[in-house]
């Protein structure tokens, strides 16, 4: 669809771009690895930059905490990087490919512009949180600086920490500093069985609202046995300590099974990734967010006019669902929305992706307020644009 | 008489000042509006009084219709418009200027709903960071951001000011811990951004409200991420009589892979002022003493002090004293969160709030003994350690004009420093009136252009206090600069 | 924070106390936390750093006294919550009083409001003044519903005042005269109580409770000649001249007694009156006459408390395991810094103490604030008996007669002074407010 595609290999090569772009108003598509291309609305954009080539890793002090490094770094390469200091991204992004049937290297930029995180979000926030500076080009071609490479930094707006999940709509990003956290020594998952949804959802509110720190909760209602799965980490004793205590205080819901580190990872890997929901390959997926207590019903309801195959993590906060293309795609947004959430089409042919809004519509003042930011940063509206909401 | 300059009043504004009272009272009851020149000097500053600045009025509206009818007819009447919580900002970011209203949410004070279930409170704005706590603990949960100035200061300033604490070590700061505000913009429009959901469609437009330091509107509601607490907490004390020890030990405990709840340093100076006041226990014959907490269970804590022990030991502590009961630490906290205040009982100071790199920390904490010695000054250093968060407060005597001037020297000074080695000039207390005119050592007149469109996005006459953060040089944004 | 007083100004001794107070003060806000009336009012100017500021602006520029001012340092309740609070050491009891001072010297206030100062000032002070006007008093209540019907202050503040009065004016207790009661047994001490003036009419057990609970462990107790009231009432008026007349009074009085046979401390069962018994070395500070004797006098003042924890109380056999939530006054915990003492002592003597949730925060009651700041104080009354209800105690107890006045009616269950229930506990009669109480009649 491109008339042209470029791959810069600095931040001033990206500003030349941009500029000359802006100065044209032609559009730029702007890609990493490619492999979450299919999220959001279609482009048609001109011009494709690909930031790969903007790549490494440009500072990293273990004892500070922090590391920074080039949008078009493989995301990989980082995450292998942290774990030779057991280090990691607090965030536990996911790897989308597997979903999306895409191909190509997952890039820090391509996750922070999706604020991509993964289960421990229910602990330690998301991608959006651990951002602690950014560099980007905006729409006029102007290479902007935010935020910096210390832990805590209120000077000036925050305005590095919007680009995550903008969608590449308000900058070009070409470099992005991270608080890290160190791994944890070691990691337990207990596992519930045979609990409906609402008692899963249940039993992950009270372990989250219990004082022994889960890192990640979630329920796997699909398979051949609904499987609950609380995560605990940290070093052996404390671990022990508190998995015995959970296992006491939530007795009501049965005898979990243990899994050590090792398939531990393996199972949220797969959960982050929603591989329990991504057969079929042409049913629709969405990615619900609901206030915990509340996303049980919602998918008892939406169960009441449909097939549905569900996942829920973050305790319940996010709801992974999906269903057959055939199906009332509209049905799934009024029920987030009736139950204080919100939906976001993840998955979906071209054709829906254009006639329905893979994002959440927005209230009309907030609408408003978003044009206006999309010219703030990007007047001549060339950058990804279209990719969240039309007009912006 | 300091060195930062205040834009002039508006004539046109004061002439119509009467007409602008009688505005503000046909929207909110008389008694809420504040007119007297006794009554509206007490709000002609805040927590940073080397600033002030008699405001036209005050005006203390009882709910979010009021603010957006407030708002919404001062902006009208082209009205400046200073947002207060409960002026504890050390930035000067309640400074009120003669041609502009303060708006305080001091009476917007109640704790509207909580949620255990979903781990949620909704609260109006003005009500104290501490008493959100204070009102979820009987139920064993917290309110993560601690600032020192918790006990009084408002979760609107918070917001504005996106405050940390010593606990953001962990928990992180006021960004990482809300869901939602409500908002009045300047025309007077209510909007919500987020609600009670981990993440929000769209632009993440609380990332841009927190930190906004009341230039985008008044929040007069947020929803707050509440955690349930650990089933203990514990901090002790290393004393060291090395100042670089000290800051060696900070790194060694984050490096050996164990990040306490909370890291804090004070140098002689400072323990010696704060154990005078809150008996603590504080060791007084060291050079620095670090606080390190740490959380969990009786047998979690056990295991994790003594590995910080054997750290701290490796790294020249002398002293390594664990606190022994709840009223023991209690004082110990006291003590660091009342350091500012405490430090009145000596002499005035100015607090600094840069962050540093903390590998930058023996470094940087030696150029200030110089750079405050060489304007013949003394400085306590309170800060926290784990995230490289300085509060050098700089001593000075208020009532010498050649003393203020010095002591603002040095800060400055100390605050290039921070940037110059890789750091910030405010960490959590916000640009404000105080590092406005530094932000040119950080920033590139481009990266404020940027930041400055996005202000104009929500105030493009610049009414909503609007001299601060920004150097005046830089607005308003002359004509055709706009894209 | 930065002042700017002339040399001349600060000739002035008040003057100079002042601007070395408001010198200390950095403006951190921590104070208006914890201020009853902020927390209420939202308003900086009902705080106490805004108090500070506006008595800061009206002292270094030598105004006289406005309304506005005189508005929000009479919402004070000068409980010192914020002393307790204040990080810096800001003596604000000193700057407030100072205020005060300067108020009613150069305010003049309408004619109700003077009037009704005038009434208090004169009557409160004076026992016999005072008893007799509890009587009016009762008659006059029927007066209550016309009167709150008027949409005057002074009429709220008169409907107040008949509410206060008791029902039953108690009969006049022996103790109202010059009286020395000696130890039982060998007397191992010998202390000055203070008798007083509207405790003694109002709740002559307090005073009798003491007297049996210290002469039981060995202590003579005299009321000396020619003491009355501390001062405190006028004082918080800004009547600076007839409180120190008062305090001089007392300073002789005890002076004489402390000369002749001797006084190991001066005892208050009244921690209001403590409070400024305890500031007398203050308030003459610069009186030739007097400086050293008022500072005699206050450093063996004691709060009954205190002086009670030294004596060897011991515990009874049978312990009454009686619910109590004690009522910190403000003048107990933040005037005179006593955090602890009489929980303690209760707890020892076999009570199951609970302490009341928020509270750091001023009952209302205040001296005569009831009375002048009739609707602050009914919410303030309103907000403690909830907390205190959410211990579900059988009775209140607390060392200050105005708290006791003020919750009285408030909590549905008996409120006492500490020293009562300590005199139960080790030997003395049953006190009169539980024998009438069906809810102790269950424990009894």
């Amino acid at each position: 669809m491109s008339a042209s595609s470029l791959a810069p290999q600095n931040s001033l090569e990206v500003a030349s771009i941009v500029r000359d772009a802006a100065a044209r108003r032609q559009s730029i598509e702007i890609i990493g690895g490619g492999s979450k291309r299919a999220l959001g609305r279609p482009l048609d954009a001109a011009i494709t930059v690909d930031v790969s080539g903007l790549s490494g890793v440009t500072l990293y002090e273990p004892a500070e905490l922090v590391v920074s490094a080039r949008s078009g770094t493989p995301l990989q390469h980082v995450t292998d990087l942290l774990a030779q200091k057991g280090q990691m991204l607090p965030f536990e992004p996911a790897d989308y490919r597997p979903l999306l049937a895409s191909t190509g290297e997952p890039t820090i930029g391509g996750m922070v512009a999706t604020n991509l995180s993964g289960p421990r979000r229910l602990h330690v926030g998301a991608c959006r949180d651990a951002i602690i500076g950014c560099k980007f080009v905006n729409g006029r071609g102007e290479e902007i600086v935010s935020g910096g490479r210390v832990m805590k930094n209120v000077t000036g707006y925050d305005i590095g920490r919007a680009m995550a999940g903008a969608y590449g709509t308000l900058g070009v990003l070409t470099e992005i500093t991270f608080k890290v956290l160190p791994r944890s020594h070691a990691t337990l998952t207990l596992v519930y069985e045979g609990l409906s949804c609402d008692r899963a959802v249940a039993l992950m509110s009270a372990a989250v609202a219990s004082p022994f720190e889960v890192t990640a909760a979630a329920h796997i209602a699909e398979g051949n046995r609904a499987r609950t799965c609380l995560r605990l980490e940290g070093f052996d004793a404390s671990i022990t300590y508190r998995a015995g205590r959970l296992i006491e205080d939530l007795a009501e819901y049965g005898q979990p099974q243990r899994l050590d580190a090792a398939p531990s990872k393996g199972l949220w890997r797969e959960i982050g990734e929603a591989r329990s929901i991504i057969e079929p390959a042409d049913h629709v997926v969405w990615r619900l967010q609901m206030p915990p207590s509340r996303s049980a019903a919602l998918v008892n309801s939406l169960r009441a006019m449909m097939d549905v195959s569900v996942l829920y993590d973050w305790a319940g906060g996010l709801v992974w669902l999906s269903h057959a293309p055939g199906d009332d795609v509209t049905a799934v947004r009024t029920a987030a929305k009736a139950g204080g959430g919100h939906a976001t089409l993840i998955r979906a042919g071209e054709a829906l992706r254009r006639r329905l809004s893979p994002f959440e519509p927005q209230a009309p003042a907030v609408e408003k307020l978003a044009r206006g930011l999309k010219h703030a940063f990007d007047p001549a509206g060339i950058l990804n644009p279209g990719r969240m909401y039309a007009g912006i | 008489m300091t060195q930062i300059a205040m834009p002039q009043p508006d004539p046109l504004i004061l002439a119509k000042r009467e007409r602008i009272i009688a505005g503000l009272k046909e929207r909110v009851p008389a008694q809420w509006v504040i007119t007297e020149e006794d009554e509206r000097r007490p709000y002609e500053t805040d927590a940073l009084t080397a600033y002030r600045r008699l405001p036209l009025a005050v005006v203390l509206p009882g709910s979010t219709e009021e603010v957006a009818a407030i708002l919404s007819f001062l902006s009208r009447e082209g009205v400046k418009i200073i947002p207060r919580g409960a002026g504890t900002s050390l930035s000067g970011g309640a400074l009120p200027q003669e041609d502009a209203v303060v708006v305080g949410v001091g009476r917007l004070n109640k704790v509207l709903d909580v949620d255990f279930t979903n781990r949620t409170a909704r609260v109006q704005s003005g009500i104290t960071n501490l008493a959100v706590t204070t009102h979820i603990s009987p139920d064993g949960f917290f309110y993560a951001p601690d600032p020192s100035s918790q006990l009084a200061c408002t979760i609107a300033g918070n917001i504005a000011m996106n405050s940390g604490g010593a606990h953001c070590l962990k928990y992180g700061v006021t960004t990482n811990n809300i869901l939602g505000v409500r908002m009045v913009l300047l025309d007077g429009t209510i909007v919500d951004f987020g609600g009670e959901t981990f993440d929000q469609p769209g632009y993440d437009w609380l990332s841009l409200v927190i930190g906004s330091e009341g230039q985008f509107g008044i929040v007069t509601e947020a929803t707050l991420r509440i955690l349930r607490a650990c089933e203990g907490a514990r901090p002790c004390l290393l004393g060291f009589d090395k100042v670089e020890d000290a800051g060696a030990c900070v790194a060694a405990i984050i490096a050996s892979g164990i990040i306490p709840v909370a890291i804090e340093y004070m140098d002689q100076t400072a323990i010696r002022i704060c154990e005078d006041f809150a008996h603590a226990g504080y060791p007084l014959d060291v050079a620095a003493m670090l606080i390190v907490e740490v959380e969990g269970a009786d047998a979690e804590i056990d295991v994790l002090l003594t590995h910080i022990e054997k750290v701290a030991r490796e790294n020249g502590a002398r002293i390594v004293k664990v606190s022994k009961s709840e009223a023991e630490s209690a004082a110990i906290w006291k003590g660091r969160k009342s350091a500012f205040g405490a430090t009145g009982r000596i002499a005035d100071y100015l607090c600094m709030d840069g962050t540093i790199p903390t590998g930058q920390l023996p470094y940087v904490l030696t150029r200030i003994g110089e750079i405050v010695a060489h304007h013949r000054l003394r400085v306590a250093n309170v800060f926290h350690a784990g995230d490289g968060n300085l509060h050098p407060l700089i001593l000075f005597n208020a009532n010498d004009v050649d003393e203020l001037e010095r002591a603002e020297q040095a800060g400055n000074e100390i605050l290039e420093l921070c940037v110059e080695v890789g750091g910030c000039l405010t960490g959590e207390h916000g640009v404000g009136i105080e590092k406005r005119d530094l932000m040119e050592k950080q920033f590139t007149p481009v990266d404020l252009d940027q930041q400055i469109r996005v202000k104009l996005l929500f105030d493009p006459d610049w009414l909503l206090n609007p001299a601060k953060v920004f150097p005046l040089n830089l607005h308003p944004l002359p004509l055709g600069r706009a894209a | 924070m930065q002042t700017s007083f002339s040399l001349a100004q600060l000739a002035d001794s008040d003057t100079r106390e002042s601007e070395k107070i408001l010198r200390t003060c950095v403006h951190c806000g921590f104070c208006t936390a914890t201020c009853p009336t902020y927390l209420l009012l939202g308003d900086e100017l009902d705080s106490p750093r805004g108090r500070i500021y506006l008595i800061k602006d009206m002292l270094e520029n030598g105004k006289k006294a406005t309304v506005e001012v005189a508005r929000h340092v009479d919402r004070c309740l000068s409980c010192l919550s914020c002393m307790s609070t204040c990080p810096s050491g800001v003596h604000y009891m000193h700057l407030v009083d100072h205020a005060r001072k300067h108020i009613e010297e150069t305010l003049p206030r309408p004619f109700a409001d003077r009037l009704m100062r005038a009434v208090l000032a004169t009557v409160l002070p004076r026992p016999e003044l005072f008893r007799l006007s509890l009587f009016a008093a009762r008659l006059a209540r029927v007066t209550s519903p016309l009167l709150a019907a008027l949409p005057f202050q002074w009429a709220k503040r008169t409907v107040a005042m008949l509410a206060l009065a008791p029902d039953t004016v108690p009969m006049r207790s022996p103790y109202s005269e010059p009286v020395t009661i000696a130890a039982e047994g060998p007397r191992q001490g010998r202390v000055a109580m203070l008798r007083g003036c509207a405790q003694g009419v109002l709740a002559p057990e307090i005073n009798e409770a003491a007297v049996r609970l210290l002469t039981r462990h060995g202590i003579e107790v005299v009321f000396a000649e020619g003491e009355g009231c501390c001062g405190a009432l006028v004082h918080h008026m800004g009547k600076q001249e007839a409180s120190h007349d008062q305090a001089r009074r007392n300073i002789d009085a005890w002076i004489s007694e402390m000369d002749g046979q001797g006084l190991d401390a001066i005892l208050i069962t009244a921690s209001g009156c403590g409070t400024t018994v305890k500031d007398y070395g203050f308030m003459f500070r610069d009186d030739s006459a007097y400086a050293q004797k008022a500072a005699r006098v206050a450093a063996i003042t004691r709060d009954v408390c205190e002086y009670v924890l030294t004596l060897d109380v011991q515990p009874p056999a049978m312990p009454s395991r009686l619910v109590v939530a004690y009522h910190s006054a403000c003048s107990m915990q933040h005037g005179q810094q006593i955090k602890t003492t009489a929980q303690g002592l209760l707890r020892k003597a076999g009570f199951v103490v609970k302490e009341v949730p928020e509270g750091h925060i001023c009952c209302g009651s205040a001296g005569v604030y009831n009375i002048l700041q009739p609707e602050i104080a009914g919410r303030l009354r309103e907000r403690k008996a909830a907390n205190i209800a959410k211990v579900t105690p059988s009775v209140v107890a607390t060392g200050n007669i105005g708290c006791m006045t003020q919750l009285a009616g408030a909590v549905g269950v008996p409120v006492l002074h500490t020293v009562e229930l300590l005199d139960w506990a080790s030997g003395g009669p049953l006190p009169r407010k539980l024998t009438k109480n069906a809810l102790f009649a269950q424990h009894g």
